[in-house]
């Protein structure tokens, strides 16, 4: 009883503590050199004007602070980042959110086309207003534990087309994660789960 | 030098070192009796007398190999200590490398990040939890997207009941990407997915905070 009160009483501390958690902070760190800083600034500035989100261009820039990256690699990561962004606002679409955008630039890294980001904005037609944010990160994370982007692709898609919650997108991926930490094949694993979602939205009234 | 043109002194001197000694027969017998036995080979002798240094077929000159018998307590107690110098030697050099390499491996998976039911959430913000075992560290810090990977602004503390490190923060919906500072030492979330985006040489992991429960 006194252990349990005692981790109750810790986790609401905790809680309390590390509620600072605050929005992206949208300076550039004073150690990076001026003509770096003009840069980067210049960059930012671009993606800003094409409507593309810009917090995540600054995290960027701070987890290579962090990290001690040389400023050029900075610079680079950056770059990156802008025109991934900018493919991924293209694919999906001017009336895309700036998550689903960020997200939709991940799933780009993680090796899908932008046409894959098209298809899938045309796969939940019927619930166009619906953010395809999880169902993005969800394939990204997937290409990123070695499953071929096209078969993330193929399989997500079809679940988005049967208007497949996010939380049971959510879960398709921790069971293909979970099948694919126990050796199942990636193919096998994504056939599997994804004909068991279909099956269960089938029965619900 | 033959022996008739040796000078005197010289004659004088060996015919004292050739001369017997005279000891008690009983102290003969027995000096004897260790010499035989000393050359006879044991039943833990392990040289293998057909060959010599070279590889080659012959006489092994000599080599004395002597068979160290312990009882289980002093097999025991030894093992212990070989094991303890073994770890030790193990430890100063991946310490000598960097340290680096030392860190990441005393962290080990715990869970991955998960909202905490009940937990007093905003309007826009879920409390999630973050925990990772690393028994031996001495600090523990969470950096990512959400507080600038600054590494100083979210430190873990140990969980009494647990012992895992562990914090828990209100974050918005959405992806956000983050990593654990172990002993100063950059380490990914052993139990959550990776992020793609390795820019800077090493992956990071990702959180998923899905919508306030209303």
């Amino acid at each position: 009883m006194i252990v349990r009160l005692l981790a109750l009483a810790f986790a609401a501390a905790s809680i309390t503590a590390a509620a600072g958690a605050q929005a992206v902070d949208r300076t550039l760190p004073a150690q990076l050199s001026v003509p770096t800083r003009a840069t980067l600034e210049r960059l930012i500035d671009s993606a800003r004007v094409a409507g593309l989100p810009i917090d995540p261009l600054y995290s960027k820039v701070r987890e290579g602070v962090f990290r001690s990256a040389d400023e050029s690699r900075v610079v680079a990561a950056v770059q990156r980042l802008a025109r991934d962004l900018g493919d991924a606002r293209m694919a999906l679409g001017d009336s895309a959110g700036a998550e689903e955008v960020t997200a939709g630039a991940n799933a780009l890294r993680a090796g899908l086309h932008p046409a894959d980001l098209s298809r899938l904005r045309e796969a939940r037609r019927p619930r166009s207003d619906h953010p395809l944010t999880v169902a993005l990160v969800v394939i990204a994370d997937l290409a990123t534990r070695g499953v071929p982007a096209a078969m993330a692709v193929a399989s997500v898609n079809e679940l988005v087309t049967r208007n497949v919650s996010d939380g049971s997108l959510l879960s398709f991926r921790q069971n293909v994660e979970r099948d694919l930490v126990g050796g199942r094949s990636p193919a096998s694993a994504l056939d599997a789960r994804t004909r068991a979602l279909i099956d269960d939205e089938r029965r619900r009234p | 030098m033959s022996e008739p043109d040796s000078p005197r002194w010289l004659k004088e001197v060996t015919d004292e070192l050739r001369r017997d000694v005279i000891v008690r027969s009983t102290w003969r017998t027995r000096l004897l009796e260790e010499v035989a036995r000393a050359r006879k080979p044991s039943a833990h002798d392990t040289v293998d007398e057909r060959f010599d240094d070279e590889g080659e077929l012959g006489h092994q000159p000599e080599r004395h190999h002597r068979a160290i018998t312990l009882g289980p307590l002093a097999g025991l107690a030894a093992a212990t200590v070989l094991v303890a110098l073994g770890a030790g030697v193990t430890y100063m050099a991946m310490s000598a490398r960097g340290g680096g390499s030392a860190d990441r491996q005393r962290s080990v998976a715990a869970a991955p990040p998960q909202l905490v039911s009940g937990a007093p959430a905003s309007s826009e913000r879920e409390v999630v939890r973050f925990e990772l075992s690393a028994p031996r560290a001495s600090r523990v810090a969470l950096v990512g997207s959400f507080n600038e990977w600054n590494p100083v602004a979210t430190p873990l503390s140990r969980d009494p009941a647990s012992g895992k490190w562990v914090v828990s923060l209100r974050l918005p919906p959405g992806r956000h990407v983050y990593a654990f500072v172990v002993d100063g030492d950059v380490t990914a979330d052993p139990a959550a997915p990776r992020a793609a985006d390795d820019d800077f040489g090493s992956t990071n992991s990702v959180v998923l905070v899905t919508a306030p429960r209303t």
